[in-house]
């Protein structure tokens, strides 16, 4: 048995410990948001009016960053399953009451339109990590069973809205929670075989289009002026930048059209246009940082909610990156998946936010171990 | 049995106990440490996942750049051609006869038209289109370089105003000013002038145009693609940068186009027009050219066709209306219209025989209306039945005896006539400044041999001495030889050009003679008098002269000399009577004693060449002789 010194913070400086926020995530965060603002600004053709209202978002993350911060992890964990049901009700909502241009992913509540599938994108790690943190170790598989069911039934709801790209974030994100609570190798190996053999399944079940993009991914000279017409021309936009980039405001990929999509899902794209692989490097260099941070700070946490909550966290921003990037440069099919605190969008940044305000209030309310 | 099944089950639960045991559920250490395991495990992946995606974007940013840097500007850079405005065509006095003028057009744009069916099948709805014009909208489609569709030509604002009551039926629809050639006196100019079409397959390929980006037309004939390169002038053009819909966001460069030079032709218009009117409803061809510098004044091909139809694009029905036409207007008679010269030849060949001393201008043969030749049966007979009795060559030219012209023939041999034939420029092209000339033919024994694979019959020098059998000659070509008798062997090439105007400096360019000297070698200046004095005697010497029933012209005097070309070979069999009339022709050149002009006449199945060609050429001269004031003031 240990023994904890409970709420021993750990020696912060100044405001950032009043604040329970880790300074060094927190300017590598804040870099990237002004990257994106920059980036929006540049690729409107000044539209200044979108940058205000992107910075009022980033705005409102932070605020909710700092307020979540200060929610001790243990209170996080009695709160999970609540969140988890009532978001899981909303997206049982959004199946009726949905709408939405492409497919039904809002909730219209007359005084704000969200998708409760964002939030799915915290609270599935959330419930994972509060199932598994009163589990013996190493998890048993029926746990195992359960934390997949846990997954699986946001997942599912969400592709049927249809929104695969965010059902397939959803689904890798529980199942790094999942990875990271601990697992047999066997059961790991025999997990992965299964999904592929699952694979065809979720092809028959996957609408047209998305079938359309999947074989646009692996061959995209096939319909240059279709669906590959996007990916060849974010290509070209990120090759035309070269080294140094084309520089501020001078990004014709994006600003001419050619690049569809230039603040939101390909914002990566529009960025390489102007500022070329050096300003590539920083960037990804950021995110890499931002995800290290996390896992060093899971490492450190007291307990296995902190752990796995903090390291799914973490590691899932870092895929979302992954599979923007890998959309834009052509080693993934082309989903819509935003590039973490770059891409403009209300309902993503304050989610974003959040989920590092839960990352720092594991860091900041960690409790010493004695022994 | 329960018993056992119970003590079986506390065994289990035993087991599992021991195996998930709170001890080791809380060894926070464990835990803590196979975290750690993993966490390790997922900076790798993540690390290497890292360096993959950097690998993979130095090689699109830095190792590709070059290829997608250009991808990006051909993506966003178009170049819009200007095309450069025609030069305009004046005769030597300055009369406009190929001008500019600014039509509507009722066009398409290309790059709008998404589905070709959909589209026509719209169009039809607004503008009936004949089969005719259908095809030409197909073949719009097909042409490569033209980025409009043109629906309807030349159309006023009326009709226009009209048309558009349907304009949301055919959004795309709209009008644009072109610029089209139109020729003030398009008959009467036509084989001068040519005209000037679309650009097609086969003038890209050709060698004598220069084709510049965003060209439409082009000169397709005649002087306009003679000069085509002159006419042309710079197309210019515009680098636009365009979004990804097209739209134009700003113009990054412009170069203007540079307007194509104007042209001077040596044709005195007037005289081009009175010529034309003179040849009415005639078939032939009349040239008049200035024998000491090679320009030519009037270059009359009848019957002319109507140029401006080929500036538009021509209806199918309007083409095949000239093409069939019997008269073959679109034939240009003076370059491409090979006649048996007749007695016109006879002066050159009697020069042959003076300068190679088979006969001097004493000789005397007698004529009895025929020549015998031996082993021939047939006898060769002079056009005047009754004979010419003891001619000279002086006489016999004046008369034009045929059988003095037998015998000298027979003298001199095909192997010396056709040599010297050359020299005067037969059977070769002249080189006026227009394309297609035709060659003409001067037979030899050679020639012969190689076509007809028969020997050379003596007879057939006989019929080459009266300038028929197997003897072709141009009018052009008929001019030039007159010409060096006018000027005693220095000829010059005939040319239409007179001079360019730069468009940009205003200079004026003239023709370069000194490059074009042709000159005819061995002349005898004793033989030329002879020869010249019987032609002069042709037109002068009442009763003798075989055109010397022309009305005088008052202070000048004409060198001439009539031919009647027979014709009965070819056409014989199929044409009606008037194609079995003989060619009229005449040479001549005035005034006698200082030559101004060659007039040469060539009229198709006109008869006699002194009852019909004869009073044309006079008719010509004495109307340069009275306007000649303002020409030869505008000539320097």
């Amino acid at each position: 048995m240990s023994e904890y010194i409970r709420d021993q913070v750990r020696p912060f400086s100044g405001l950032s410990s009043l604040l329970h926020i880790d300074t060094k995530l927190f300017i590598a965060i804040i870099i990237i948001t002004i990257f994106g603002l920059t980036t929006i600004y540049s690729s409107s053709g000044g539209d200044l009016s979108l940058v205000v209202k992107q910075f009022t978002r980033i705005t409102i993350g932070i605020v909710t960053m700092i307020f979540i911060a200060q929610v001790h992890p243990d209170n996080l964990k009695l709160f999970a399953p609540i969140l988890f049901f009532f978001t899981l009700i909303l997206l049982i909502l959004v199946l009726f009451f949905g709408v939405g241009n492409t497919a039904d992913r809002w909730l219209d509540l007359y005084f704000i339109r969200f998708q409760p599938s964002e939030l799915m994108k915290i609270f599935v790690p959330l419930m994972v990590a509060y199932y598994y943190s009163n589990k013996p170790f190493p998890p048993r598989t029926k746990y195992i069973f359960i934390a997949i069911l846990i997954v699986l039934t946001p997942v599912l709801m969400i592709m049927k809205q249809p929104d695969l790209g965010t059902a397939l974030l959803i689904g890798m994100s529980g199942a790094i929670a999942i990875l990271l609570a601990g697992i047999s190798l066997k059961f790991f190996i025999g997990s992965t075989l299964g999904t592929f053999l699952l694979a065809p399944l979720l092809w028959m079940n996957m609408h047209d289009y998305q079938k359309q993009r999947v074989l646009t991914f692996f061959n995209p000279e096939s319909d240059p002026m279709g669906s590959g017409y996007h990916l060849l021309q974010s290509k070209i936009a990120l090759g035309s930048g070269g080294f140094f980039g084309k520089g501020l405001f001078n990004g014709t990929q994006s600003k001419l059209g050619f690049v569809p999509e230039h603040s939101t899902d390909f914002i990566f794209t529009a960025f390489g246009e102007e500022f070329g692989f050096l300003g590539v490097l920083l960037l990804m260099t950021l995110y890499l940082f931002i995800a290290l941070r996390g896992l060093s700070i899971s490492v450190q946490a007291t307990d296995n909610f902190g752990r796995i909550l903090s390291g799914t966290l973490s590691l899932t921003i870092f895929l979302y990156v992954l599979v923007n990037v890998g959309m834009v440069i052509g080693f993934l099919p082309v989903v819509g998946a935003p590039l973490p605190f770059m891409s403009y969008g209300g309902t993503s940044m304050v989610t974003l936010f959040a989920t590092f305000g839960m990352i720092m209030s594991v860091k900041s309310h960690q409790r010493i171990l004695r022994k | 049995m329960k018993t056992k099944a119970r003590q079986d089950s506390i065994r289990k639960r035993n087991k599992i106990e021991e195996k998930y045991s709170w001890d080791r559920m809380n060894d926070a250490e464990e835990e803590r440490r196979s975290h750690s395991y993993r966490a390790i495990i997922a900076t790798l992946v993540v690390l290497g996942i890292f360096f993959t995606y950097m690998i993979k974007l130095y090689e699109v940013q830095v190792s590709n750049y070059e290829y997608y840097s250009t991808k990006s500007d051909s993506n966003r850079i178009k170049i819009r051609p200007i095309p450069a405005t025609r030069g305009k065509i004046f005769d030597r006095n300055g009369n406009i006869i190929a001008k500019n003028i600014n039509t509507f057009n009722l066009i398409v744009k290309k790059e709008l038209i998404k589905n070709k069916e959909k589209f026509l099948d719209r169009v039809s709805r607004i503008i009936k289109l004949d089969s005719n014009q259908k095809q030409n909208v197909a073949n719009q489609f097909k042409n490569r370089r033209l980025k409009d569709i043109t629906l309807l030509e030349d159309i006023t604002m009326e009709k226009y105003s009209k048309i558009s009551v349907d304009k949301h039926i055919l959004p795309e629809m709209e009008l644009s000013t072109k610029s089209r050639r139109e020729y003030p006196y398009p008959y009467a100019t036509a084989h001068i002038l040519g005209y000037t079409g679309k650009v097609s397959d086969a003038d890209i390929e050709s060698e004598v145009v220069q084709i510049q980006e965003g060209m439409i037309e082009i000169g397709k004939l005649g002087i306009e693609r003679f000069y085509q390169n002159i006419l042309a002038g710079e197309s210019g053009f515009e680098k636009l940068e365009t979004d990804a819909l097209g739209e134009v966001v700003r113009t990054i460069e412009t170069k203007d186009s540079r307007r194509g030079d104007d042209i001077y032709l040596t044709i005195d218009l007037n005289l081009q027009k009175f010529i034309y009117k003179l040849m009415k409803n005639k078939e032939g061809s009349v040239i008049v050219m200035n024998p000491n510098n090679g320009e030519v004044l009037a270059f009359v091909s009848a019957p002319g066709y109507n140029i401006n139809l080929f500036t538009k694009s021509i209806s199918q029905k309007n083409y095949n209306k000239i093409l069939k036409d019997e008269r073959k207007p679109m034939i240009n008679r003076a370059i491409n219209g090979q006649y048996p010269p007749g007695s016109t030849l006879k002066p050159f060949v009697g020069l042959i025989a003076l300068d190679e001393g088979i006969i001097n201008s004493k000789k005397l043969i007698s004529c009895s209306g025929a020549y015998k030749l031996n082993n021939h049966k047939r006898p060769f007979k002079c056009w005047k039945k009754e004979g010419h009795g003891s001619t000279d060559l002086s006489y016999a030219l004046t008369q034009s005896c045929d059988v003095f012209f037998y015998r000298v023939s027979e003298l001199t041999g095909i192997d010396i006539i056709s040599e010297h034939l050359y020299k005067y420029g037969f059977g070769q092209k002249t080189y006026i400044d227009l394309y297609n000339e035709s060659t003409g033919l001067v037979p030899d024994r050679k020639w012969k041999r190689k076509q007809l694979q028969k020997p050379w019959y003596p007879g057939e020098t006989l019929n080459v001495g009266i300038g028929q059998g197997y003897f072709l000659s141009t009018p052009i070509q008929l001019t030039l030889a007159t010409a060096s008798l006018a000027t005693a062997g220095q000829t010059y090439t005939p040319h239409l050009f007179l001079r360019s105007q730069d468009s940009k400096t205003g200079n004026f360019i003239n023709y370069k003679k000194e490059d074009n000297k042709f000159i005819t070698p061995n002349v005898d200046y004793d033989s030329l008098d002879i020869v010249h004095h019987a032609m002069w005697r042709v037109t002068n010497e009442r009763g003798v002269g075989t055109a010397s029933g022309l009305k005088k012209i008052s202070n000048i005097e004409i060198a001439g000399k009539t031919g009647t070309a027979q014709v009965y070979s070819l056409d014989a069999g199929k044409s009606s009577k008037k194609k079995l009339q003989d060619h009229a022709l005449f040479i001549s050149y005035a005034p006698f004693e200082n030559p101004e002009i060659v007039v040469t006449v060539i009229v198709e199945h006109g008869g006699g060449g002194s009852s019909t060609a004869a009073p044309i050429a006079r008719d010509t001269i004495e109307y340069y002789m009275e306007h000649k004031k303002r020409v030869v003031s505008y000539n320097e």
